[in-house]
């Protein structure tokens, strides 16, 4: 009995952190040596990202003793159905090393994504901590990366086309423990003509086991920042 | 600030009490194989459970059915098992790591090196035949789709004397160059497009390691769609479904063998000169890879063959498309099957 009564505990546990994570709030390419004076950073990008990927997303610096910006992320891969997959994040990042070109930063983001082929439609919660440690300049600035992005809970609901092609018996409902993670390492640079920063971030990808790779390995962003 | 604490807490609560699932039980994702559900029917060759059916006479002429993948299942094919109403005995099995039949891990197939499709599919192979033969006399058969067909090819050259004559429809190509060159071409995904983009962008949401086969034939599972360059369609076995309900591929045996193809350049034409017993080459007229001068290129290694072009389907339409099967393949295989 007890387990019956520890799984729906653990679950909302679960479903609590990534709310929490929101609430709190903590990795966006920002040139952190530029920005003082901004108080809201528009953000553009296309890369590989488990996909080919777009994405739209805001940064609000807030006014604290450590640099911190809450953000919001909308990524949608390429395809030709609209809004089938997409991932949001939202969270911030603080800047725990503020020395005059060195900087380091963490993030922590709150994930809900989505992805739906002819068989399945995935829904899940998961989290993104990510830390960034580099030089930063005024004109540019490069800096390493590492991140993992963790699927905490995973909701199934299969379609027709596999209850009747495949498996009549799938059990569609919410998964847990956590249905995957990723880790992700590699850097980010960019180069400032303010108010506008471009930048790009490249790595690689791999699974949290540390052995298996996903299907698209490494990831590429460029990226475009507008200060206002 | 105490209205959000109340729809977070109304949020948490909606979603944790509905019932959870654990994705490496069995039977959750996929269905289970032989090892998890003894009511499947099946053999054990050379150390390994196998789901395996069998139609028809024990008597006639052994007719045994190798499905395409590797990893893929004969579900698909079961329109074939018609042939034993007309008194052959139809042999289907899972290969080993594939369908329903017992999954290994990685390394149980890498540890044979340059050997492993020797060792692997071709012993089993041997072991089934020697399991349903009844008869020094019996006549067998071997019909194989796409890597059954390839399958077949490399048995017959191995073992020239086994078989009695083979049945093959589009192997995509007997030397690894032709099978890689078919691969890429019939799975020419638009980098921009949808179904590439599906399939990358699920590794987010499911990760698994090495020996997690649950997960890892699921998520192959759902790469596995119909392919529109090579004609495939939905299989239309009609009620024959009721002998093989659900269906699951084997991811690992599938990765296994293709790096070990590429690693060791496995040729599946060697030895095929010596093969002297009739071969009935099938192809189809919708899939744009497998064209006339394909078909033509890779039924050159078969000596004593003939060559079958079934109209109005694709990719492996000439056995699971009911229709076709009884109006065009089913008279031909029959045809050939008196001859030898």
């Amino acid at each position: 009995m007890k387990n019956n009564y520890m799984k729906p505990l653990r679950k909302a546990l679960l479903v609590a952190f990534y709310f929490i994570s929101i609430s709190t709030n903590f990795s966006q390419t920002l040139n952190w040596h530029n920005l003082e004076n901004r108080k809201h950073v528009l953000h553009g990008e296309f890369g590989l990202d488990f996909s080919v990927s777009y994405g739209l997303g805001y940064s609000r610096q807030l006014k604290t003793k450590i640099p911190f910006v809450l953000n919001g992320f909308f990524y949608k891969p390429a395809g030709e159905i609209v809004f089938d997959d997409f991932k949001t994040k939202i969270g911030g990042q603080a800047l725990w090393l503020n020395q005059q070109s060195w900087k380091g930063s963490v993030g922590i983001h709150g994930i809900y994504r989505k992805n739906t082929n002819d068989f399945v439609t995935l829904q899940n919660f998961g989290s993104e901590t990510s830390a960034t440690f580099g030089y930063y300049k005024n004109g540019w600035f490069l800096a390493g990366e590492v991140g993992f992005d963790k699927a905490i809970v995973t909701h199934f609901n299969h379609s027709n086309e596999y209850k009747e092609g495949v498996y009549e018996n799938v059990k569609d409902g919410w998964y847990e423990p956590a249905t995957g993670g990723n880790l992700q390492y590699g850097f980010q640079a960019g180069i400032s003509f303010q108010p506008i920063d471009f930048t790009i971030k490249i790595g690689k990808v791999i699974s949290q086991d540390f052995k298996t790779k996903p299907t698209l390995p490494f990831y590429l962003g460029l990226g475009l920042n507008c200060s206002l | 600030m105490s209205k959000f604490f109340i729809l977070f807490l109304s949020i948490s609560c909606v979603l944790a009490c509905t019932d959870d699932r654990e994705i490496l039980e069995p039977g959750n994702l996929v269905p289970k194989t032989v090892m998890e559900d003894p009511t499947i029917s099946s053999i054990t060759i050379n150390g390994a459970k196998l789901h395996a059916q069998a139609f028809g006479p024990e008597n006639g002429t052994l007719i045994i059915v190798l499905h395409g993948g590797p990893g893929a299942y004969f579900q698909y094919l079961l329109n074939v098992s018609s042939l034993a109403n007309k008194g052959y005995r139809v042999v289907f099995y899972d290969q080993i790591g594939s369908g329903l039949s017992q999954r290994f891990p990685y390394a149980y197939y890498s540890k044979f090196g340059k050997d492993a499709v020797d060792k692997v599919f071709y012993d089993e192979l041997n072991g089934v035949i020697k399991y349903f033969k009844k008869r020094i006399d019996q006549k067998v058969v071997l019909l194989g789709d796409s890597w059954g067909g390839i399958m077949a090819a490399g048995f017959v050259g191995k073992y020239p004397n086994a078989v009695d004559g083979i049945i093959v429809g589009e192997p995509g190509g007997l030397t690894w160059a032709d099978i890689s060159e078919y691969i890429t071409e019939s799975q020419a995904f638009k980098f921009f497009g949808e179904t590439l983009n599906d399939v990358t962008f699920a590794d987010q949401f499911i990760t698994a390691k090495n020996d997690e086969h649950e997960v890892l034939d699921y998520k192959f599972g759902l790469i596995s769609a119909k392919n529109n360059i090579v004609g495939e369609r939905v299989p239309d076995i009609g009620n024959l479904k009721v002998h093989y309900r659900n269906g699951r591929v084997g991811s690992v045996i599938q990765s296994a063998m293709f790096e070990l193809g590429e690693k060791y350049n496995i040729d599946f034409s060697e030895g095929l000169d010596q093969f002297q017993n009739k071969t009935l080459y099938i192809y189809s007229s919708e899939n744009t890879v497998h064209n006339d001068e394909w078909a033509k290129k890779i039924s050159s290694s078969f000596k004593n063959k003939e060559i079958f072009k079934v109209q109005g389907v694709g990719h492996s339409g000439y056995f699971d498309q009911q229709k076709t099967w009884k109006i065009i393949t089913e008279p031909k295989v029959l045809e050939f099957l008196k001859s030898i």
